[in-house]
């Protein structure tokens, strides 16, 4: 009987605060009337008695108030101690439970792990993206960013970035804010010859520092005087992450000098462990005029302070608590749109509408919010559906636990144990099963976690993904776990009827399926194929990003950069390392091809007016990017010469000047003509003629269909032969040469001066990145809730054809086939899924409309995708119902019989 | 009757002590501390009570409601195990005390 928790407290003593009230007057009774009788057996008289024995008990009424306060007390602890143990003996019990059935009970908890892991993972990527603002942050809800939205021509155009001066001037000019802040963060490489390394550093004004609750680690932060446009202090605080690595945490770092870029600065400061600023995780913090005019060259410093047309820094500012949103927004908008005046008339600046747009200081809460971003909302989604499915699988096995044990509860019930005890004891086993399952999931999303926070957070070093919030949000997702897988099958197993099961006997009733195991499994399957035509969607998506004609060929190629950080070489020797590097290059072993180039397809692109005799105003037909190549650029990048020739080593210096035109450019130029031979001027009439003498195949980034450029190409020697780069086509996969390349060219660099490898693939991967991270975890999150499906599609049918044990017994000796009997259980199963089928795709055609913008030419109702998914689902249920279906041809007609 | 005042924590002992022989209850526990004292002691009945509650809310002693010998229903108390080992270690420390006062009260 101690085995049956509830049953043996029904023979306590109960504590009742009522009880308490009723009892506390006995007692004092009960001592009273023995005394009166006592002293009038020893010859008092009554009333003398009486007396007697009042007196000595004292004060009466004191006396009852004490042992009433001490009573209650009791009885509280009583029921406290009570409702402890019953809890854990319902967990001992629980445990006990599901040690003798180990393959159970690591079903469930793997289960569970997986939709609680999956969620907790993605709640940690979405809480760093969209949820958490900076830490330290002072006034989160009212510090904003700002955004620029203008329109040109029709289209509008929001960007953060501005140049100094437009800060200065919105600074100024608007009233509704307590502060503003410029900052940019930027690769910057820090220390000196081979440690040089590009790292993560913040430059800010000295007016970002108020924006935060911090105070320094060690030192001091910096101020304005050493952050003024005419004049500042090379200064750098160190984030503590980079003070730990790299200094060892040691005090006396202050004082040391660390090179970052071009500038020597000397350290003042360590920030406070868990300081990142407002973005990313720099390893310093340097004035933004210093850094500033280091990044931009010493050339552009006027320019950087008083011209408009540097765009880079962005804009954070503290509202007044007084001003509202829009307030701030339509002041900083007047401030932005005098500022412009200083540039253009009124009517042009009227008629690109500008506003500043008070955005949230969480990037991507913001107008400019990330294709990745949204993607992770959208897993969100659907980590949230996979631990439906997880839990309405759990809540199947454990509801046909609980049928099959029907027969202990009846006798549990009909000891007197009362409903809400079995319930609570039911539902603690589910509670034991989650929070095993918790930890499960918590392993789960460490490890899961590390591989999501690489994805959608590539700039995030080192952050730890599992925290207190995950921590949280996990117990949340626990709870409701447990309420979810528990609460159905205990409701279902206590119910009153179950009484009957006692006295009908042994035998399951014959033909009793459970609606509610079947309504859950209903359920999980339609999931199911949500997820699975999600997944489809994506993975279509991805593969036609992939499979579109680039017209290069990045996977084995590097780029090489000279980051020459002050050193300054003349021209002619400066030219000469430009040559040097690309010979030595060349000559590397596992190094195919090599050759100069000025700009980066996509990322670096230069823009210069061209002018071409019989076309009226060429600049009007669209953007023409150029680059400057040397000989060998189109091998190297595998981009295919159509017609003539390429650039070769005849287009040297003094050499008529020659120009290798895309398909595009030479189509939209000269259509219905030939493009070899014509004639192209570079910047303005008055420049001699570069002659086409080649057309190349167009390039295009992975997605954007507007991408067909209009590239040509013309020889770096008869550009800007000191200028550019180098791209390095490998023999083989060209991440793995990226280290061997860069020690064996650094050896050419002269003083502080480095070159910095990175593959091509790396630098394009953020334009595909959305839909890998898409077509990956949808697929991962799709496949899971199949498998789940599987489980509890073959649960359900097993649970089926062990109740029609008996109903197979009787057909079988009837005569039935083999194959009627297969048939009977595979129809079942396939008919479920078939609704399943046909519910989930409603659900799918409806809810895939809104993941259509995060898709690529892709339709949301793809019919393809759908009939694999269908077909698919099709196939997993009916080989779930294949063992249980074989299972039934296999019942003995006379042990079937006998049993009764 | 005396005039003795009861030392702070004395009647707990002398509670355990009662209940130590056999389980009855408070009126039963008053009686015979005034048998054994001869009335030495002044010990109010309401004192007494409180004091059994609180043993009882220690755990040390439990209660159950039972039926009297003049059949009537009155609250019996026994001493628990615990009960028995703080009984065991209050009177070890009496008898120090004691012994240390008379030390000092009636020298050798």
């Amino acid at each position: 009987m101690r085995d049956l928790p509830g049953v043996r407290r029904l023979f306590h003593h109960e504590a009742s605060p009522r009880r308490v009230e009723q009892e506390i007057d006995d007692e004092p009774r009960f001592h009273f009337d023995m005394t009166v009788a006592d002293l009038i057996a020893r010859g008092r008289t009554p009333d003398d008695a009486r007396a007697e024995a009042a007196r000595r008990f004292g004060d009466y009424g004191g006396t009852r108030q004490m042992l009433r306060e001490i009573d209650r007390g009791r009885a509280t602890q009583v029921r406290r101690a009570t409702w402890i143990s019953g809890v854990w003996q319902d967990a001992r019990y629980a445990l006990r439970g599901l040690r003798t059935r180990p393959g159970f009970a690591a079903i469930i908890i793997l289960t569970l792990g997986l939709g609680i892991g999956a969620n907790a993972a993605m709640f940690g990527i979405v809480d760093r993206l969209l949820l958490r603002p900076p830490s330290f942050l002072a006034h989160p809800e009212r510090t904003h960013r700002l955004h620029m939205r203008r329109s040109f021509d029709g289209e509008l155009s929001t960007t953060a970035n501005t140049s100094y001066r437009r800060y200065l001037e919105i600074a100024r000019q608007t009233t509704s804010f307590e502060r503003m802040a410029a900052f940019f963060v930027t690769d910057f490489a820090i220390g000196r010859g081979d440690d040089a390394r590009e790292r993560k550093v913040a430059l800010v004004s000295a007016s970002y520092w108020p924006f935060f609750d911090i105070r320094p680690a060690h030192g001091r932060l910096f101020g304005p005087s050493e952050d003024d446009p005419a004049g500042g202090v090379p200064v750098a605080v160190l984030s503590h992450g980079y003070w730990q690595t790299q200094f060892g945490g040691a005090a006396d770092v202050l004082g040391k000098t660390l090179q970052i870029g071009s500038v020597a600065y000397s350290i003042i400061g360590v920030a406070p462990e868990g300081f990142t600023g407002t973005d990313l995780s720099p390893v310093a913090f340097v004035p933004i005029t210093i850094a500033g005019v280091d990044m931009w060259g010493d050339g552009a410093r006027e320019r950087l302070f008083s011209s408009y047309d540097m765009g880079w820094l962005e804009i954070i500012a503290l509202r007044k608590p007084t001003v509202t949103v829009e307030q701030a927004s339509v002041d900083a908008s007047n401030a932005f749109r005098s500022s412009l005046l200083q540039q253009a008339t009124e009517a042009q600046v009227r008629a690109s509408q500008p506003t500043v747009i008070v955005g949230s200081i969480i990037r991507e809460r913001g107008p400019q919010q990330g294709q990745s971003s949204k993607v992770a909302v959208w897993l969100v989604g659907v980590a949230a559906i996979v631990l439906l499915v997880a839990c309405a699988n759990v809540a199947n096995l454990l509801l046909a636990r609980a049928l099959r044990r029907r027969r202990e509860i009846a006798v549990r019930v009909a000891l007197g144990v009362r409903r809400g005890r079995l319930v609570s004891q039911l539902l603690t086993e589910s509670v034991v099963l989650a929070a095993l399952g918790a930890l499960a999931g918590l392993a789960i999303a460490r490890w899961g976690g590390r591989l999501l926070g690489a994805a959608f957070l590539p700039d995030a070093e080192g952050l730890p993904l599992v925290d207190s919030r995950v921590l949280g949000f996990t117990l949340l997702a626990t709870v409701l776990a447990s309420v979810f897988t528990g609460l159905v099958p205990a409701l279902q197993a206590s119910r009153p009827e179950i009484l009957e099961a006692l006295k009908a006997g042994g035998r399951e009733g014959g033909l009793h399926r459970s609606r509610t195991r079947t309504a859950l499994l209903l359920f999980q399957c339609a999931l199911s194929v949500v997820l699975l035509v999600g997944a489809g969607l994506f993975v279509r998506s991805l593969h036609n990003v992939q499979s579109l004609e680039l017209g290069y060929d990045a996977d084995r190629v590097l780029y090489v950069s000279t980051e020459m950080r002050g050193v300054r070489l003349p021209s002619e020797q400066m030219t000469a390392l430009k040559r040097q590097l690309h010979e030595r290059a060349r000559a590397l072993p596992g190094v195919e091809s090599a050759a100069r180039t000025m700009g980066v397809p996509f990322w670096q692109t230069i823009q210069l007016d061209i002018v071409v005799p019989g076309v009226d105003s060429a600049g009007r037909l669209g953007d023409f990017i150029l680059n400057a190549v040397s000989p060998g650029y189109f091998e190297t990048m595998g981009t295919r010469i159509i017609r003539g020739r390429a650039i070769t080593e005849e287009d040297r210096a003094g050499a008529p000047r020659a120009m290798v035109v895309s398909e595009a450019m030479a189509g939209k130029l000269w259509p219905n003509q030939d493009a070899i031979g014509k004639c192209v001027k570079l910047n303005s009439d008055t420049m001699p003629c570069t002659t086409v003498v080649g057309i190349a195949q167009g390039i295009r980034r992975g997605s954007f269909e507007r991408d067909d450029m209009l590239q040509y190409y013309i020889a770096i020697e008869q550009y800007s032969p000191r200028a550019g780069g180098l791209f390095v086509r490998t023999r083989d996969e060209a991440a793995s040469n990226t280290e061997n390349v860069r020690r064996e060219l650094q050896v050419l660099m002269p003083g502080l001066a480095y070159v910095n490898v990175r593959p091509l693939a790396q630098i394009l991967e953020p334009t595909i990145r959305s839909w890998r991270l898409g077509a990956n975890l949808f697929a991962l999150f799709g496949g899971l809730a199949l498998l789940l499906a599987a489980i509890g599609l073959y649960g359900v049918l097993s649970h089926d054809v062990a109740q029609r044990t008996h109903e197979m017994g009787v057909r079988i000796a009837l005569g039935a086939q083999m194959k009627e009997i297969l048939q009977l259980v595979m129809e079942r199963g396939v008919l479920l899924t078939g609704i399943a089928i046909a519910v989930g795709t409603v659900i799918a055609i409806a809810g895939s409309k809104f993941v259509a913008p995060l898709l690529f030419h892709v339709s949301p109702h793809d019919p393809a995708t759908y009939a694999v998914v269908i077909v698919s689902l099709l196939v997993v249920s009916i080989a779930a119902s294949t063992i249980p279906a074989l299972r039934a041809t296999r019942v003995d007609p006379n042990e079937a019989l006998r049993a009764d | 009757m005396s005039d003795l005042e009861l030392v702070q924590g004395t009647l707990d002992l002398l509670i355990l002590k009662t209940l130590a022989w056999s389980p009855t209850h408070g009126y039963g526990v008053a009686q015979w501390i005034r048998e054994r004292t001869r009335d030495d002691l002044q010990i109010e009945d309401g004192a007494l009570y409180t004091a059994l509650h609180r043993l009882e809310r220690r755990a040390l002693i439990e209660a159950e409601w039972g039926v009297s010998d003049n059949n009537r229903k009155a609250k019996y108390y026994r001493l628990t195990a615990d009960g028995r080992k703080q009984l065991r270690a209050q009177t070890e420390r009496w008898a120090r005390y004691t012994r240390a006062v008379s030390a000092v009260l009636q020298p050798a």
